[in-house]
Formats: C-alpha cells, structure tokens, sequence
C-alpha cells in the first residue's frame, strides 16, 4: 500500500491532514480527513449561568461569532420558556443577515474565485485573492473590502461589536435602532443587492462562460448524491435565522420536516477511531457507512443543501437567480460540490435584500425589545443557518439556569462525513497511475473541501495556494519515492 | 476628528488571539498588561481575535503598528519571545487568516486598493503550548515564565519605537 500525506503546517501542525491511501496499481484506495478538536468547552460552560452563554460561545470561533451568538440566543430564550418580541427578532434577524453578507463576500473572492478567476492548476502565488483582483480590478477589489466592512459596522451597531457580539439577552435584545440609524442602514443594504448581483455576474461570466469549467462542475470528480438539509420558513423558503429543519432526499423528496427542539430524534452522531471530529447521521436511516446514494445515512448542510431543501427563495431576486441556477444545472436538487460557490452567491443576494427588507420593516424601530422571562424550563435548543450549515446548541441547566451540559452540532461537524467523502472522490478523480502529482494536483483535491467552506474552529481553512504543504508519494514499503511541497 | 488624522501619528499596539483558549490568548494578554505601563511615545492598544483582511482594516492610517501574537514553531522552547518584521516574516497564530488572506498577502492587498498600510510593521511572537483547549488561564509553564515574557515584550516594545518612532515622532 502507497501512502501520501498532504500535511498542513499551519497551527495544526502534526494534527490537521489529508492522509491519501494508494493500493498497488497506484490508485487511491482510501482517504482520511483528520481536524484536531477544540477541547473542553462543555467544562468551560458547566456550572455557569446560561445567560452567560451568548457572550462566551463568540469565542469559540472568530470566523463565526455571529452564528453562535444567535443559536445561543435562541437556546437561552428556550431554557427560560421565553419567546422575544416581534422587533427583537427583526434586529437579530438584520444583524445575522449582514452577517450573512461579510462572510458570503470573503469566502466567494478569497477562497472560491481565485480557483476560476485564476485558474484551478495556476501558480499558487497567483491564486489568491490579489491574483483576483489583479484580473478583475482593482476598483471591485475596493468593493469587496468596502462591502465587508460595512456589513461589519452593521453588526457592530446591532451587536456591540463585530466579532465579540452582545446582542442578545434572555428574551430578546438589548439595544434597539433608532429611525436616525434605520436611515442609515437603508443605502447600505441596497448597496448589498447590486455588490451581490455583481458578483453573479462575475460568476456566471467567468465560470459558465467557460466549458471546461462547467464540465467541471458538472462532470469532474466533484459530485457528492447525498440528502440535503437546510432550514425553512412556514413557505418553505430558505431562512437563515428561524424556521424547521427540513430534510430532502437525492431525488428531492421531503424525508422529514421538524422543529429544531426535535434534532435528536433525527440526528445522531457517530464516532470513528481516526477523527477528532464526530459524524452525524440521519437516525432513522441509520449509518452505513461512507457510501453515497438513497439508502445512506448521510447528509449534506451546505448552502447547496439549503437550495435543495426549501421550495425557493423568499426575497425576488434571489428567488430568480434560484431558478437560473436548477435551469442552467438541469433541475433539484443538484449534487455537484462546486455548485455550492453558485449557491452561496445567491443567498448573498438573498441576505442583502433581507437586510433591506428588515431594515424597511415598520417595526425594526419598535421599543419592546424584551419579553419578561418565565420560569426555568431547564432545557434549550437554538437552531440557526449558519453559513457553513445547519448550526445547533443544546443546553441543559438546573432550577436556577446554571449550566449542567452543552451540546453543540455545528455546520461543519455535520459535513464532516460529506467532506471526507468529497475528498476521497476529488483524489480518486485527479491522481492517477504514471501522472505526476503537482501542487495543482493537490489544489484540485483541496477544492473538494473548500467548497464546504470548512470552519473547524478556525483551524483548517485552506487558502488556496496558500496553505503550507507537503505530499509525499511511498511506494508499498512506506519508502517516499516523490515530494511535492508547497511553503 | 476623522478616523485618519486621529491614526497618522499613532503607534498601534495590537495583541491578537484568544483568550478563551489557554495560551492561544497570550498576545491580547501581554498588551492588557502593558497598557497600564508608560512609554515615551503615545501608544494605542487594542486587542483583535483575527488577521487576514481583518488587519487591513485595523492598521489603516496608523503610522506603525506593532503585534504581539502567540507562535508554535518546530522545537521551539515556550516562552521563548521572537521579534520578525514582513521583511523576515514567520507565520504566527493569528495574524494570517486562512479563511481569507494571510497576512504577507493582506499587507499587499491593502497596499494596492490605496489603503494606508504602515511603513514600520513589528511583530513580537510569543512561543506557546497549548491553544487547543478551552480555558482563561495560561499553561502552568507559560503562566510561571510570564512575569519573565511580559519583561522582554516590554523590552521589546520600547526598542522599536525608540528605533523607529521616537525621532520621527517627537
């Protein structure tokens, strides 16, 4: 047996890796995908009060404070039997849309565009987000700054700050908008929609206007037939904040649909002696295995799955560029792992036109910001989008709301399976017997993973051409007969 | 005042990291520490959780900047307090974020859509232990050096703004 190791040495060195399996013929016979996990939290949240959660969960993750904010939030109304007023839910909804927008924008320019804009095998140096805007000029390059911090801003003033948010109190919030800020958030959010409807454009010229990249993305060795999952509103509409989670199968069907409080009867997780990170399964199909197809247990929770699992879009353009997509890719769902770029961009459409649909909404501005808390129910489930996946919190406490157990599934952890399948297929597709592998070879098996938008706690993102690496290539005595290493 | 004539003369002091995660939080945790200090030149302090595009945005306008971030590298001692500039760069915890640029690759990005990246950028890297564990305390090693890192941040600190700062400044 060939082994090659692709070893990040990031901060995860010796720890997060690719670890690529050849049989004798030099073909891959297997892949694993190992992420070191963040340690301790549960002991962390233990014996605190559960009101205290909302502000501590912020640092799990720097890339993602906003979604834990907001399923914390939720989970915390849950345990003191409270249901926030309806402008406390606007102002969150509103925060966690342009949270929506900053991060939507940073992952399309920085971590997917480089891959079309410069080319999937190009020189790594050039395949970042400088070699995008090198291409595309350097004025979208001010845009996509521009656009990112004042989604920043908006969170900033919704919540307190960027990235340490505060928002949220048991019931509701705690600051609410004034008209004077209203005003203020209304240009920006229209700047939003045209910054998103851009960044389509860009897409659908750079990539569909190129066959070899939809052949690709419809026909490389990047589709995944895996079920779908996404939250949805009382229409059946993508809804990154509130709704039911809904469940569809590889044809499209719905298999389940139910309220987040009801997430164990449906998910269940699973350990492998390989990973640090665990595997959640759908449980009434049960786990059998890494296997793709109706019978499998395994789902994705991706942008893509958030598109495959609702009827459509609520907001009109968004719900437009919905439809282009099916009709362009040949109808629900679609299983092509690249697809989820094209996704992505159409719920940041989605998300800059709900920013200007709270921000218009004649309540945002309402005083009744908090409802009076009830008594200690002792138990909790939030459930939000996150951008990377369905995102759930889980607490238990006592009478008095101190902490007794957390559990939390978080939008990667529920790809984490879909991933490391994704990876082995990209590997499967791009090494072969007799061709060289090259550091374009490697890009090609990291784009599989990239899509998914993976965020182990800010541990393994791959930048592309960026992260630090090295593939060595054995032959069946474990002796490195070839080194492709990138600093 | 605006955002960039408040910042033209300013030194900024930025301690990234968490300090949520053991030792991973060493950074913001020193510049907690010397901010109660004096210094011959005006000193702005600020603690950030991220690098990348972040860092774009934090150091516009400022005359220098200097990090303070937690560092792992290969058979490093911890504790052990390293002082890089771009020119001899070494990636640090934070101040690259794979989710959107590195750091090197910020620097230059800011640089080419107009915004006012520092001429005179420090980075002092603190060598660390853990950073995968949930917890507000230091390391019991790192926590019984840290009187020792604090002293040598300090040091650190005052040689380059003496260096590059002071005459031009006063």
């Amino acid at each position: 047996m060939k082994q090659i190791t692709i070893d990040p040495i990031t901060r995860l060195e010796g720890h997060g890796k690719i670890e690529i399996f050849l049989n004798d013929d030099g073909e891959v016979n297997n892949v694993y995908f190992q992420v070191p996990e963040l340690r301790g939290f549960e002991k962390f949240c233990e014996g605190r009060p559960v009101e205290e959660l909302s502000s501590i969960v912020t640092k799990i993750c720097g890339v993602c404070p906003g979604c834990h904010h907001m399923a914390s939030g939720k989970a915390i109304d849950a345990v003191f039997g409270v249901e926030p007023p309806p402008t406390a839910k606007l102002l969150r909804e509103l925060f966690y849309s342009a949270h929506f927008v900053h991060s939507h924008i940073a992952h399309f320019y920085a971590l997917a565009a480089p891959d079309f804009v410069i080319g999937p095998t190009a020189n790594p140096a050039e395949r970042n987000l400088l070699g995008v805007i090198n291409k595309v000029g350097i004025e979208i390059g001010k845009e996509v700054i521009k656009q990112r911090r004042i989604a920043q801003e908006i969170q900033a003033l919704l919540g307190g700050h960027q990235t340490h948010v505060v928002m949220n109190t048991p019931g509701g919030v705690k600051k609410g908008l004034t008209e004077e800020q209203r005003d203020d958030i209304l240009p920006k959010a229209e700047g939003f929609i045209e910054f998103a409807k851009f960044s389509m454009q860009l897409f659908k010229d750079v990539v569909l206007g190129n066959k070899e990249y939809v052949d690709l993305i419809l026909n490389g060795p990047y589709s995944l037939k895996l079920h779908s999952m996404g939250l949805v509103d009382e229409n059946n509409k993508v809804n990154f904040y509130d709704g039911k989670v809904r469940v569809v199968d590889t044809e499209g069907k719905e298999l389940y649909k139910y309220s987040p409080a009801e997430y164990i009867d449906y998910v269940e997780e699973r350990v492998e002696p390989w990973s640090y990170l665990k595997f959640p399964y759908l449980k009434k199909i049960g786990w059998k295995g890494f296997v793709e197809g109706q019978d499998s247990g395994v789902y994705q929770a991706t942008p893509l799955s958030r598109l495959n699992a609702a009827d459509g879009m609520a907001t009109p353009i968004a719900q437009k560029e919905y439809e282009a997509m099916y009709a362009i890719l040949g109808g629900k769902p679609v299983h092509a792992t690249l697809a989820m770029h094209w996704a992505r961009l159409v719920e940041l459409i989605y998300a800059g036109e709900r920013c200007l649909e709270l921000a218009q909404h004649p309540d945002i501005t309402g005083k009744e910001l908090r409802a009076p808390l009830g008594k200690v129910v002792g138990e909790g489930v939030g459930t939000v989008e996150a951008q990377r996946g369905t995102l759930t919190h889980h607490y238990w406490t006592d009478a008095k709301g101190m902490v007794t157990k957390v559990n939390l599934i978080v939008g990667t952890t529920n790809n984490n399976a879909a991933i490391c399948m994704s990876i082995k297929k990209a590997a499967q597709g791009v090494i072969k017997k007799g061709i060289p592998v090259t550091e374009g070879t490697l890009n090609m098996i990291e784009m599989a993973f990239r899509a998914y938008d993976p965020c182990f706690s800010c541990a393994t993102h791959s930048l592309p051409g960026q992260m630090k690496m090295i593939l060595n290539i054995r032959d069946p005595r474990g002796n490195i007969i070839d080194t492709v290493k990138r600093d | 005042m605006d955002k960039k004539k408040d910042r033209e003369n300013q030194v900024l002091v930025l301690g990234i990291g968490n300090e949520h995660l053991t030792d991973d939080g060493i950074g913001p945790k020193v510049v907690g520490d010397l901010q109660k200090l004096s210094f011959p030149v005006p000193l702005r302090f600020q603690k950030a959780f991220l690098g990348g595009l972040e860092i774009v945005e934090l150091i516009d306008g400022y005359k220098k900047v200097v990090f303070i971030d937690a560092i792992r590298t290969k058979d490093g001692v911890p504790g052990t307090i390293y002082h890089y500039t771009p020119a001899d760069f070494r990636e640090t915890m934070h101040l690259s974020n794979l989710h959107d640029a590195s750091f090197l690759l910020a620097l230059q990005l800011g640089k080419k859509i107009g915004v006012q990246i520092p001429t005179d950028i420090d980075i002092i890297a603190i060598e660390i232990i853990e950073d995968l564990y949930f917890s507000t305390s230091l390391s019991p090693e790192l926590e019984e050096q840290y009187p020792e890192i604090l002293k040598e941040a300090d040091r650190l600190l005052r040689e380059v703004i003496t260096v590059n700062v002071a005459g031009s400044t006063t």
